[in-house]
């Protein structure tokens, strides 16, 4: 993808990234459908997509992140009521205007109410659209649920396969885990690069480079987090004096980039988050080579995933977790930063809010929506928080 | 000459008229509601018999409408202002497929036909495309609610809002302040963005001219052109539009008294 | 526009058991030796429960309880003040709220939980509020995964039932560490047999509003019946209060007796009730002569009209069933278009009123949607708002108004058969 002879700067290669996110269409995606025969694209709703399988079967994954703040929701807000989250709005209203006409199926996942709901009001008002629909297992002890979600793996692969013409293979799949792999911890390195070198990678630096493969193929994705990587180990900052944050929260309905810049202006390093969580998902490389990739990708799923207020792991204690992250990530302090509406995470909070209080760790609780555009309000209720830590 | 009598106690003002039998209204009074509601129908009553110099007898029936209906103890029959405001708009504009009402407390859109309701739709529980939102707005930026609207027409840049929401518009008002934007350019943005979720409102009864604009906010003229803009179809506008649930409440009590004579 | 209530026998039954289960419940709490198992409404395995003598707690009827009693407020205020949000569902925060006030409630001590049986059918907030009693009780949740339909023929696959059944396995032998004993066969053939007869007399209840008049409201009186629906089903109690509660209404479906003096309108009502305000609510249609002919909310928890009955000869493949396919929460929103259709056609009915609800996201979410295709297709549609357990959502004056307008707008409308109301 970079033809340039010159490694391109972090600058550079956040204003393409930038630049491609912010272009109506899927550009990038129809390019690629039409350099080779068997090849279709999917719009994935948030979170976590099986990308493996869907770009095995010939399918390129495309990530939905909902309206942003450009789009103004005329037709779907009477579809879904004022207490539902935007996403689940913008995103209907996308298809509505038309501006998803470029993908050829779209598929939803069982994140939270809305979202399913939302699938099914799709399916009716697009009846020439492919929708397809994954059942994430909320049963995490034992064998039972890994054996479901290979079948439903399967099931997908299948519903894949026809949208392609050419059926996934096993070898297929395995590529695959490769090349996300390789994404994957690239992005695994960019973030413990941001960790321990905060003022060498800003949060509104790494977004973007992040959030550019949900548009892109997973070759040119990885290609450019290399660059990345590179370019960011090798500039050159000095540290200020800021709090270190780690923002939880945000996993689904997207903050608009200049929210994410404005939280850093005003006093914050974000140190991690879980923006765009779902396209990170696994703890570690899914092994690869393996005789049933399939069932690996459903085992890693279940049990070598970060956690997730959409995946309800009984068998730990998410607030636990929290607490350990922020340690581990050395941070002053946790900001919540939830979408307005969003029942997972605001009931993740009561949880949070109580166990970093027994920890010690302060924590501002913040609500945003993707429409907006003016961050007046919300920065000087960070900018208050920050000086109450830095001036303690 | 017998005359029929529409009361709409509304939550702030009681709108009464009076009709003839041909329909003609002879009689309008507008009066504050204030905390006795069921005073307020009896003094709105008493003030447009003595408007249009008519006796209490020659009334044949009255109707009690809006939310304070149940309240006009003295009405023959209760009927919703949704009801009511088709019935007037049609009255005063028989083309009407659409009612567009911007009160001081809610919206509505009305589909009607041949007078009668077929569907409608209510934002009763938020202020946004209200009255109040309006008055708020005006309040933040010093002018009086009569001036913001002929203001708004001579905006070149109008804003953005972020959001519709009454609780936030003053701060976001302050904002384009502080940052030097002329005043006919932000409120040029707030009839704009009003508008825009009015006619999403609307739009979930269907958008079928002809259109009647009804309301406090239809005296806003500000609020009438960004409405026909964005619908690209011109709205009816009575200077009456206040008073067009009282209008409606006031046909059918003489429709009533009609329909009783002629079945006795 | 009065209505008659029956107050008849079946009343005072439902009060009656009802009374017995809570103070059951209020023994388990004092040291009973009785193991409680927490479960949800949305399909649920309760014959397995009953097979083990365990007791069923169900924290959705607890919640509704304290909302119909007018007492949930304070509950939810200080799971506010925990910092559980305004946006979040009311019946979680009424129950948090109760759990940390002592789980005392007027009708009974709610006792800890040996089980929490997190039977995910559909309802994404189950798993929230489960986790979080895990959290507080200390108590290891059972997670009961139940997929989703997700299919175009509305069925589950092979694999979700395989799926579902080796989970009920291992739910058993999370019984069976509970109770200290093995499961009798013979036990759970006979609470699946008494859930099943009582599945039928609902059903049979259910087709008695098909009738004009229809005996009782299916929304108003429904709820009623629903408590003993859940809470003593695969009991011989249970059975018993659906044959008085069949014999009794079936009587009245045949004297011709109705709710209401003159029926004049008939509706489905989709989406819960609004427990704080349920008298206000009734009146406001039956001033109106309306009855409602069927809801969909009476089926969150098993739809037993269009056919299903569980099979004491396949017990585990009947429940696994009823929990995949056969109750509401787990069917997809379309299904429930396709539900309200049929209530409209064949329980002969002429409007639709939607009742969105703020805090259950799994009914109200895309209402609107529902609203503008039954428009379409001409069937008269309100769409009012509220909540089901905050009573603070409930604006009487506002609803009375839309639903004013709306009977008054169909007044004199033609139905979709033809015939004028």
């Amino acid at each position: 993808m970079s033809t340039q002879s010159l490694p391109r700067s972090i600058e550079r290669l956040v204003e393409d990234c930038d630049r491609i996110i912010e272009e109506p269409g899927f550009a990038p995606a129809v390019a690629w459908k039409r350099a080779a025969p068997n090849r279709a694209t999917i719009g994935c709703f948030p979170v976590y997509t099986p990308t493996e399988v869907f770009y095995a079967s010939g399918v390129l994954p495309v990530g939905l992140a909902g309206g942003g703040n450009r789009m103004e929701i005329a037709h779907a807000d009477s579809r879904f009521q004022s207490f539902i989250c935007s996403i689940v709005k913008s995103t209907l209203e996308q298809g509505m205007t038309g501006l998803l006409d470029d993908l050829d199926a779209v598929v939803f996942h069982s994140i939270c109410d809305p979202a399913r709901n939302l699938a099914s009001v799709y399916t009716r008002n697009f009846p020439e659209t492919p929708v397809e629909y994954i059942h994430f297992p909320q049963n995490f002890e034992g064998e039972d649920a890994a054996r479901y979600l290979r079948d439903e793996y399967e099931r997908v692969a299948r519903f894949a396969g026809e949208l392609s013409g050419r059926p996934m293979t096993t070898e297929d799949l395995r590529s695959a885990i490769k090349l996300y792999n390789r994404v994957r911890e690239t992005i695994r390195r960019l973030y413990a690069l941001r960790r321990d070198a905060p003022h060498l990678l800003r949060a509104r630096e790494l977004y973007p480079l992040v959030r550019v493969g949900h548009l892109i193929p997973p070759e040119d994705h990885a290609e450019l987090l290399a660059d990345a990587l590179h370019a960011a180990a090798t500039r050159e900052g000095r540290e200020r004096d800021r709090i270190r944050v780690v923002l939880t929260g945000s996993f689904c309905e997207q903050p608009p980039l200049d929210l994410i810049a404005a939280i850093e202006d005003a006093g914050c390093y974000l140190v991690d988050d879980d923006f765009l969580i779902g396209r990170r998902w696994f703890t570690g490389n899914v092994p690869e080579n393996t005789a049933d990739p399939l069932l690996t990708l459903a085992d890693d799923y279940l049990n070598a995933s970060l956690p997730s207020p959409v995946k309800h792991d009984m068998r730990i204690s998410p607030s636990e977790l929290l607490v350990e992250r922020a340690r581990t990530h050395r941070a002053d302090a946790v900001i919540v930063l939830c979408a307005k509406f969003c029942e997972p995470s605001l009931f993740a909070y009561p949880l949070y809010r109580k166990a970093l209080q027994e920890a010690g760790i302060p924590h501002l609780f913040l609500e945003f929506e993707e429409k907006m555009w003016m961050f007046d309000r919300i920065k000087s209720e960070i900018e208050t928080f920050v000086e109450s830590l830095l001036f303690d | 000459m017998k005359y029929a009598a529409g009361i709409d106690v509304g939550s702030t003002q009681t709108k009464c008229i009076i009709i003839d039998e041909n329909k003609q209204i002879v009689a309008r009074a507008l009066t504050d509601t204030g905390a006795n509601i069921t005073r307020a129908g009896e003094r709105g009553y008493e003030a447009v018999l003595a408007a249009g110099g008519i006796a209490r007898e020659d009334v044949l029936c009255v109707v009690g409408t809006g939310y304070g209906r149940f309240k006009v103890s003295f009405g023959d029959l209760q009927i919703t202002e949704i009801t009511c405001h088709a019935k007037g708009a049609s009255m005063l504009f028989p083309e009407t497929s659409t009612v567009i009402d911007m009160g001081g407390q809610d919206a509505k859109g009305i589909s009607v036909q041949n007078g009668e309701v077929v569907d409608f739709v209510m934002n009763d529980k938020c202020a946004a495309g209200t009255g109040r939102f309006l008055s708020t707005a005006a309040e933040t930026l010093g002018l009086a609610l009569d001036e913001i609207g002929a203001l708004s027409l001579q905006a070149r840049n109008p804003v953005r809002l972020s959001t519709v929401c009454t609780v936030f518009v003053e701060s976001d008002i302050m904002s384009y302040v502080a940052q030097g934007k002329k005043i006919e350019d932000i409120l040029g943005g707030i009839h704009s963005a009003i508008a825009a979720r009015t006619i999403a409102l609307v739009r979930r009864v269907g958008l079928k001219p002809s259109y009647t604009f009804t309301g406090g906010v239809s005296l806003n003229i500000g609020m009438v052109k960004m409405l026909e803009e964005k619908l690209g179809a011109p709205l009816n506008v009575s200077p009456d539009s206040h008073y067009m649930g009282a209008i409606g409440a006031a046909v059918f009590a003489l429709e009533h008294a009609l329909s009783a004579t002629t079945a006795s | 526009m009065t209505e008659t209530h029956y107050q008849g026998k079946l009343h005072h039954l439902q009060k009656e058991l009802m009374s017995e289960y809570y103070s059951a419940l209020t023994a388990s709490a004092n040291g009973s030796g009785v193991p409680a198992a927490y479960l949800l409404i949305g399909g649920n395995p309760v014959e397995l429960l009953r097979a083990f003598d365990i007791l069923p707690v169900f924290p959705e009827v607890n919640a509704l309880q304290l909302a119909v009693r007018k007492q949930s407020l304070p509950f939810i205020q200080s799971a506010e003040f925990m910092g559980y949000s305004s946006d979040n569902c009311a019946y979680v925060k009424a129950d948090i709220g109760m759990y940390f006030g002592g789980r005392q409630t007027p009708f009974a001590t709610i006792p800890e939980p040996s089980l929490l049986l997190c039977n995910y059918v559909g309802c994404n907030v189950y798993l929230d509020w489960f986790g979080h009693l895990a959290e507080f009780t200390g108590q290891s949740a059972f997670q009961l995964d139940i997929p989703f339909i997700r299919s175009a023929s509305g069925k589950p696959s092979k694999e979700d039932i395989d799926y579902v059944l080796r989970q009920l396995h291992h739910l058993i032998g999370r019984c069976e560490e509970i109770t200290g004993r093995k499961l009798n066969e013979e036990k759970l053939r006979e609470a699946v047999r008494l859930s099943s007869l009582t599945g039928d007399l609902w059903s049979k209840i259910k087709h008695l509003t098909k009738r004009t008049p229809a005996p009782y409201d299916a929304y108003f009186d429904s709820v009623t019946m629903m408590a003993p629906l859940y809470c003593l089903r695969g009991t011989p109690q249970g059975l018993e209060f659906f044959e008085t509660a069949y014999a009794e209404l079936l009587a009245k479906a045949e004297a011709g007796i109705g709710p209401l003096e003159k029926e004049r309108f008939r509706y489905v009502i989709e989406g819960p009730p609004p427990w704080p305000h349920l008298r206000a609510f009734r009146d406001m249609f039956s001033r109106w002569d309306a009855v409602a002919v069927a809801s969909t909310y009476s089926t969150v928890g098993g739809l037993w009209e269009f056919g299903f009955t569980h099979d004491p000869d396949r017990p585990l493949e009947s429940i696994a069933r009823h929990l995949l396919e056969w109750n509401l929460t787990n069917r997809n929103f379309l299904q429930r278009y396709e539900q309200i259709e049929r209530y409209l056609e064949e329980w002969n009915a002429n409007a639709l009123i939607i009742h969105s609800v703020k805090s259950c996201r799994l009914f109200s979410a895309g209402q609107g949607d529902m609203r503008e295709y039954f428009t379409k297709r001409g069937v008269p549609t309100l769409l009012v708002e509220s909540d089901l357990e905050d009573p603070r959502y409930f604006s009487e004056a506002q609803m009375r108004n839309r639903i004013d307008a709306f009977f008054e707008s169909i007044a004199h409308r033609p139905t979709r058969e033809g015939v004028k109301v």
